[in-house]
């Protein structure tokens, strides 16, 4: 071991400092730097967010670069690191990030625990100069739990906005399915993205739309967002994440007779369940699911059991620049979906402040020019997304994206409604 | 929702179902740490990556999916075996942390190279009897639970007639016994220790492929929770019992699921772990084990 | 320099989590609880600190204290097991206070903002650092004035009696009690100071990081919290220091250029470095050699190894 260490000290020395040399010889470049889970059980996410980001950069340096201040056009260039969906990896890396290199801005984690810890090591106000955050814009693609750009008026997100989407859902489930009357679910309880959207935002909706709990009224639960979200854990059938039984959850789901089924969860146990109540023999007339299933991994996990789910999500191959992108995305050896092709649509964003900000992509402007960049992010009001406009929640930090309801039939992912086209 | 009688005793049935997993993975570490008196953390996971083989191999050879649960378990027996050379064989016998260690590092190591091959996403495994469900009035039956189960079972005799009818089983047991006793009868303990290890491992294979089948998708998150319900089974079956091992299994199985509908999920585990020390308090030599001497 | 002060912090948490467990090692304890200990650390400095306002000194050590109360009572039915029971038995404590925490919803509001645990969604914005006016240089200070304090107290320690009684009842059990020394007091004390150094930790942890949920203490960090000693080697304290130099800073940021292979090779090397060197990185025959390196040629103890 004595040797093995002598041997990587030298290279690990070496390594570091071609790190640091190697950016100012390209010094014409503009940088942006990625992070994400690559390794760990969520490698998907960071895999499918370099994808789209390595496709997008390279769309951007086809069409001619970015213009500077100056009027002269630099191309784009990105660096991607691991932060495998861990506090200390995402923190790390945004240090590293901010102050090792000159990115003038950052696309990640894409984990939400991540994200909500390191969001909270940037600066809360700009401007304040008792805060002692990094100041450093981030951009983020993947991480949806709910409410968390807020945490520094330096993160910023591009990601879909569940209150918005489920309470659309429901008024089309409303709408389209009449006779359907009653409701019944449950979550993976040890993950705050899902947990947080069924108990606070996916039960509200379906009350707002005139839907019974199919057990008896949940006390507490009104339209509002978040309303009674304890009594909506205790009166639903809940799981974990690496669950592996799903016998008695079934059994309830099967015996609440309910119309429609909400399984809130990721790829792993929202297969699990469906399986499980499949051999159930539980028939719900309608199934919808958690935003993150509308991916690829629940059509290879379990597509036949997943048939006839619905889920709103905020991609979807319905525009030829959305095709083109889900194809890109493959190309590069990913997918496209509502996490990952968010990527892209940050980068156009990111081309787009940069040349409407006068950056000028100089050292000595590094940290100047980072403010810029925030400055921009901050006042864009809507941006062109895959799918159609997004709008700019200002003050949070967030965006309004567009969304469409996919259903699983045949082992895709279909497109059966756009609540834009009913007014 | 008012809880019947029927829902506990669904509950129950569907747990001891799935305990047989759990059974034939507390196997293995108990047999692993009766054998050699260490910890084998590595187990859950190249158990689980077995069944990744398995399922990779009838995927690419287009073989019936009930081969990979013949796949699976050899696939692990031959992981259990370079776990043993690279984590157990060059280490001082009387160092237990180093091993102990070693083998952490192959967890991580497995876990990766699955990760990596599949980018964490889950994948469909193939079930067998899958689409049967007996009723029996009121109560139903998972025909794949029930695959599962007698498989199991068939696996633990095979195991029981290996340790206690064969040449072999008596050379894993002396080695177990007496490690200097054994190699002053000829037996050559390394060689007997390695031999455990592809039997435990063949062992856990097919306690992956079982879990795996049973929930019909498989992903590596399934390793941690099945190291902890492996050790959790094993402390309470008695270290080194077989027989306990296998009870605890069932009864870790059927007390989750009780646990569960009882008190919900959130305070499911909080209950399986007090049971663990109520084990550990009023018996603390498990089930079935027999009192520790000095070491 | 942000990046390499960040570094820094990151690894005097870790060495103070790892020797939390090398005390418990050298009695001959393999626990896994040292996470339980770092979360109710993390979780009772961080209310002290966001709900209750205190300053962040007051909040350590209040979350010092809890763990190392918390310790003291596992202590004692510890004590009825050994080897792989209390692997099992501990890492049984640490899911019981994780799941507490899974489950623990106290929100409240300060300064018109609401704060505190909020079960799954986590407990964020533990910013008393950078809200503090507190840069990175000044958090990694701070963070290595109790690495240094709990090191030094250790390492003279080992010097001492007391040392030598542990080391004793990790190395036989029963001859040290034969020898007159109390297996109970020396147990239930290590427990103790494990827990104390443990809940530090995770104190300075849940600052240093600003948010803390459930999925932090797992056993994959309890794992992480024993591995340091046992990589390190258990004949100084400073075999856990650079165990955790090796891990964090080697195979987890200093690897960062090797892209994907570094994921690989991070368990592989920890395979590598347990076959060549089963007593730790730092075991007695290399501390023999860096004593007489630096004059200190008298050949004591320094073949030791628990």
């Amino acid at each position: 071991m004595l040797n093995l260490k002598h041997v990587l000290k030298p290279a690990v020395w070496a390594a570091a400092l071609s790190a640091m040399i190697s950016p100012a010889l390209a010094e014409e470049t503009i940088l942006i730097a990625g992070w994400g889970a690559k390794s760990g059980p969520l490698r998907s996410f960071g895999v499918n967010s370099e994808a789209v980001l390595k496709a997008a950069v390279k769309e951007v340096n086809d069409s001619g670069g970015i213009m500077l201040a100056d009027g002269t056009k630099a191309n784009l260039e990105y660096i991607y690191f691991d932060s495998a969906c861990n506090a200390e990896q995402a923190i790390s890396v945004a240090r590293k990030v901010a102050s090792e290199t000159r990115a003038l801005i950052g696309i990640g984690p894409t984990c939400s625990g991540a994200a909500a810890a390191m969001f909270g090591v940037f600066q809360k106000t700009v401007g304040d100069d008792n805060d002692t955050g990094l100041q450093f814009p981030i951009l983020t693609d993947t991480a949806v739990r709910n409410g968390l750009a807020k945490i520094s008026q330096w993160t910023f997100r591009n990601t879909p906005n569940e209150p918005d989407m489920y309470d659309k859902l429901f008024a089309w489930v409303a709408k389209t399915y009449p006779d359907l009357k009653t409701i019944y679910g449950g979550t993976e309880t040890d993950q705050g993205h899902s947990n947080g959207t069924y108990s606070r935002v996916i039960v509200q909706a379906s009350k707002r739309y005139g839907f019974d709990w199919a057990t008896g009224d949940i006390e507490g639960v009104t339209g509002d967002l978040g309303s009674g979200y304890t009594e909506v854990l205790a009166n639903s059938s809940n799981w974990l994440m690496a669950d592996t039984n799903f016998s008695v959850q079934a059994r309830a789901f099967k015996k609440s007779e309910a119309d429609i089924y909400i399984i809130s969860s990721h790829p792993f146990t929202t297969c699990g369940m469906l399986k499980e109540l499949k051999r159930r023999r539980a028939e719900p007339k309608l199934l919808i699911g958690l935003t993150s299933s509308s991916s690829a991994e629940v059509m290879k996990g379990c597509a036949e059991a997943a048939e006839g789910m619905v889920i709103p999500t905020s991609f979807a191959p319905i525009t030829p620049a959305a095709e083109k992108v889900a194809m890109l995305a493959n190309e590069n050896g990913g997918d496209a979906d509502l996490h990952s092709a968010a990527a892209w649509e940050n980068v156009m964003i990111i081309k787009q402040v940069i040349e409407s900000a006068g950056v000028e992509n100089k050292p000595e402007t590094l940290m100047a020019d980072r403010r810029k960049i925030r400055d921009g992010l901050e006042t864009l009001e809507r941006t062109e997304g895959l799918i159609g406009q997004v709008q700019r929640v200002q003050d949070e930090g967030e965006a309004l994206k567009p969304y469409v309801f996919v259903q699983a039939m045949g082992g895709k992912w279909s497109v059966i409604h756009d609540p834009r086209s009913i007014q | 929702m008012g809880i019947d009688f029927i829902d506990v005793a669904q509950a129950i049935i569907d747990g001891l179902l799935f305990g047989s997993t759990y059974a034939l993975i507390g196997l293995g570490f108990t047999l692993i740490f009766g054998a050699m008196h260490k910890l084998n953390m590595a187990y859950a996971a190249s158990a689980i990556a077995g069944a990744y083989v398995g399922l990779a191999a009838i995927a690419l050879s287009g073989l019936p999916p009930v081969l990979a649960f013949f796949l699976g378990p050899v696939a692990s027996g031959v992981i259990g075996l370079a776990v043993y050379i690279t984590c157990f064989r060059y280490m001082p016998a009387s160092n237990m942390l180093a091993p102990l260690m070693a083998s952490i590092g192959a967890l991580f190591f497995i876990d990766e190279i699955i990760i990596h091959a599949t980018a964490g996403s889950p994948l469909a495994f193939p079930a067998v009897m899958d689409d049967v469900y007996f009723e029996l009035g009121e109560y139903g039956f998972r025909g794949d639970l029930i695959f599962v189960l007698v498989t199991s079972l068939v696996a633990m005799l095979v195991l029981l007639y290996v340790l206690f009818g064969t040449r072999l089983g008596l050379a894993t047991r002396a080695v177990s016994q007496q490690v200097v006793a054994a190699e002053l009868c000829g037996i050559a303990s390394h060689r007997t220790n390695a031999t455990t290890f592809v039997l435990t491992g063949v062992l856990g294979g097919l306690a992956g492929c079982m879990a795996a089948a049973a929930v019909g998708v498989i992903s590596p998150l399934l390793t941690v929770p099945i190291t902890v319900k492996g050790l959790i089974v094993t402390v309470i079956g008695g270290l080194g019992s077989i027989p306990g091992a296998i009870i605890a299994g069932f009864a870790v199985g059927g007390f989750e699921n009780l646990f569960l509908l009882v008190f919900g999920v959130n305070q499911r585990d909080i209950y399986v772990f007090l049971l663990l020390f109520v084990f550990l308090v009023f018996r603390p030599n498990g089930l079935l084990g027999k009192a520790i001497k000095r070491d | 320099m942000a990046f390499y002060f960040g570094l820094l912090q990151t690894i005097g948490i870790h060495t103070l989590l790892g020797l939390s467990a090398y005390v418990l090692l050298l009695t001959g304890q393999l626990s896994l609880a040292q996470v339980g200990f770092f979360a109710i650390g993390a979780y009772v400095s961080g209310i002290l600190t966001v709900i209750f306002e205190y300053h962040i000194v007051p909040g350590l050590f209040a979350g010092a204290l809890a763990g190392g109360a918390f310790a003291f009572l596992v202590g004692f039915p510890a004590l009825r097991v050994k080897g792989l029971m209390l692997v099992v038995a501990t890492i049984a404590f640490s899911e019981i206070v994780r799941l507490f925490f899974f489950n623990l919803n106290w929100r409240v509001m300060v300064n018109g903002v609401e704060v505190g645990p909020d079960s799954t969604q986590g407990f964020r914005e533990i910013r008393f650092y950078a809200a503090n006016g507190w840069d990175t240089f000044d958090v990694v200070l701070f963070i290595w004035l109790f690495v240094i304090v709990v090191m030094a107290m250790l390492w003279w320690l080992d010097r001492v009696r007391a040392g030598a009684t542990l080391r004793a009842v990790g190395a036989d059990e029963l001859a040290a009690q034969s020898s007159g020394v109390n297996i109970v007091a020396v147990k239930v004390t290590a427990m103790t100071v494990g827990g104390v150094i443990a809940g530090l930790a995770g104190g300075l942890y849940a600052h240093s990081a600003t948010y803390v949920d459930h999925l932090t203490f797992s056993v994959l960090l309890a794992t992480f919290a024993v591995a340091y000693p046992i990589l390190g080697g258990l004949s100084s304290v400073f075999g856990t220091l650079i165990a955790v130099i090796f891990v964090q800073g080697i195979l987890i940021e200093g690897m960062r250029f090797l892209g994907d292979w570094r994921n690989i090779l991070f368990g592989l090397l920890i395979i590598v470095a347990m076959n060549f060197r089963p007593s730790g990185l730092l075991d007695g025959n290399v501390l023999s050699r860096i004593r007489r390196m630096i004059g200190h040629g008298k050949p004591d103890g320094g073949g030791r190894h628990a």
